[in-house]
């Protein structure tokens, strides 16, 4: 008997074939971008807010890329002096990649959330994350394809 | 006797070799995804009787969802 340890998480992280009722479906970790803007908890918010332009979310994260926080635009506009650690949101809810699509959305709409969900390894490194409006243009686009065929 | 722990790209080389998987998730969990190939037997359901789905003279590999 040899242990996996990894486990199958390991697996679909380095996109290798699947089995199953959702296999043919998108999975949150097919779609999700990882250009996302991440930072350290002693970077202040001011050096941070530059390199989080145009975005309304910067990841915090440890040095092995492991999620701890998230800043939204509230936090991104906080005092220029603070640090990430004194403003983050810590432990932000994060899925997956084998999520499908599907079930990222309505869960989002569920607990009604409009932004960016963050996509993780099963250990907590950040994948990419996935905004909302792009999750419902994916699945619609999907969708149309479908019936379109 | 200690588990041993492979990579993805061990894992396939296993598999080529003969391999067999075990996904010791739940059905739903199974249903909804899985390793090409994969046998489910449920760890709370593992025993003698439910392993005999394995071919004793081939080495499984077990996993479960991560590391956790």
């Amino acid at each position: 008997m040899i242990d996996y340890v990894p486990g199958k998480q390991a697996w679909f992280e380095e996109n290798q074939p699947r089995e199953g009722k959702a296999a043919d479906e998108i999975w949150i970790g097919d779609v999700a971008g990882s250009e996302v803007p991440t930072c350290s908890l002693t970077e202040r918010i001011g050096d941070v807010r530059g390199r989080a332009a145009g975005w309304d979310t910067c990841v915090v994260v440890d040095s092995q890329g492991v999620v701890l926080g998230l800043l939204r635009k509230k936090e991104l506009d906080a005092d220029p002096q603070t640090t990430a650690e004194q403003v983050m949101r810590p432990g932000p809810k994060t899925f997956r990649p084998n999520v499908t699509l599907q079930e990222l959305l309505k869960s989002m709409r569920d607990h009604e959330i409009q932004t960016n969900s963050l996509v993780t390894t099963g250990e907590g490194r950040l994948l990419g994350v996935i905004s909302r409006a792009d999750a419902e243009a994916t699945l619609a686009h999907e969708n149309a394809a479908e019936g379109a065929g | 006797m200690a588990a041993q722990v492979f990579s993805v790209s061990e894992v396939k080389q296993l598999l080529d070799q003969g391999a067999q998987l075990l996904d010791v998730l739940g059905e739903d969990e199974f249903e909804h995804d899985h390793l090409p190939g994969a046998i489910n037997i449920p760890l709370k359901r593992l025993e003698a009787t439910t392993a005999a789905r394995l071919d004793r003279d081939r080495p499984v590999l077990v996993y479960c969802n991560d590391f956790g």
